[in-house]
């Protein structure tokens, strides 16, 4: 059973690392995570049409100074490929991804599979850094110091959410 | 129907109010056309990610309120992210201007005509998105005015500016990491510009 203050430890590790911008596309699951942001005088969300469109608009923000996170469902980072690879990978802009992992373990829906099982895949093949923490211990464990490799390296980094972790999406 | 102004004219009438406004530019023609005519280390050009130019600049506006950004995107990319109009509509930032070379084709490609050739109006979806101050100018006289406002007033603009069809001369320089880390520099430097009027 996933301790539903898995949103909470998450919204914790975005901002206590400096991310202050967040761009979404509405997802169940990561919407979670973005409840505490929204009242937070110091954050902002803008929600975009598009997953593409908020890197873009990460991208900006970061090349004015801004660190900024993407929170989307992971059929978003299908649509996120060729701008992460020729915007945030080619110029070195870095951005951290926060995705509800859909189309693995208890998937009810057939049209989620493919690009589910394909996520960690995709991430590889643009040499993306990412974890799937399975457990807040285990988040915990590794958030900061994803985060802190990704500016390091000046590349996108991103957390792949389990139905383990958030409890997933009840059919 | 496209314009009568060339984008090499276009950009040199923009070159000649910018100080200390960011200008952030569209892969190909725009990228090549302000690289050689009006190169400045608060230009952010762009070597990839079609369609993203007008993102990037609204991330540049929301992060730094101080500072004027003005795009200047294509119309087929543009069109490749129409819902970033709607994101501008909504954010409404008033440091920010979209300026489209709109030619009615692919030029980088080759020329293949884009939907604005046809019935499709930039400023009229970008009216429909919500952005109240979207223009359409078809000669020098009119976009000069348009820049005006844009450098007077609040926006956000978005403004299709139909252009002469034609690829830019010369070669880009596709130092792709290095023009980034010399824009955020330059960028980080500015110190906080007078409020904007």
């Amino acid at each position: 059973m996933a301790d539903a203050s898995w949103s909470k430890h998450m919204a914790d590790v975005l901002r206590r690392n400096g991310i202050r911008l967040f761009a979404t596309l509405p997802d169940s699951i990561v919407s979670q995570v973005l409840e505490p942001l929204w009242g937070d005088s110091e954050c902002r969300v803008v929600t975009v049409c598009r997953e593409e469109e908020g890197l873009g608009l990460l991208s900006g923000a970061f090349m004015a100074g801004q660190r900024g996170a993407l929170l989307m469902q992971n059929s978003g980072l299908g649509n996120c490929v060729n701008t992460l690879g020729s915007l945030n990978v080619a110029s070195q802009i870095p951005v951290v991804l926060v995705m509800s992992h859909r189309g693995d373990l208890g998937e009810f829906n057939p049209a989620q599979v493919p690009v589910g099982q394909a996520a960690e895949r995709i991430l590889d093949a643009l040499d993306i850094r990412h974890i799937v923490p399975r457990s807040i211990p285990d988040l915990e464990a590794q958030a900061d110091g994803l985060i802190k490799l990704g500016y390091t390296r000046s590349l996108p980094v991103a957390f792949i959410l389990p139905a383990e972790l958030t409890g997933g999406k009840l059919g | 129907m496209s314009g009568s102004v060339s984008r090499a004219t276009a950009t040199r009438r923009l070159s000649e109010r910018l100080t200390n406004e960011v200008v952030v530019s569209n892969l190909g023609q725009a990228t090549l056309d302000l690289q050689r005519l009006a190169d400045r280390p608060l230009n952010c050009y762009t070597f990839g990610a079609m369609g993203q130019c007008s993102s990037i600049g609204l991330g540049i506006a929301l992060a730094r309120p101080d500072v004027r950004v003005i795009c200047l995107d294509g119309d087929g990319s543009l069109l490749m992210n129409l819902g970033s109009l709607c994101t501008i509509a909504t954010t409404a930032p008033r440091n920010y201007a979209l300026v489209i070379w709109d030619n009615e084709v692919h030029q980088t490609t080759g020329g293949q005509p884009t939907a604005t050739a046809v019935r499709s109006s930039l400023a009229g979806m970008a009216r429909g998105a919500g952005v109240e101050k979207a223009l359409e100018v078809r000669t020098e006289g009119d976009l000069c005015h348009a820049y005006d406002r844009i450098f007077a007033e609040d926006g956000p603009f978005v403004v299709s500016v139909k252009t002469e069809k034609g690829r830019a001369e010369g070669t880009l320089d596709r130092d792709v990491v290095g023009y980034t880390r010399r824009f955020m520099r330059a960028l980080a430097a500015l110190p906080p510009q007078l409020a904007l009027r």
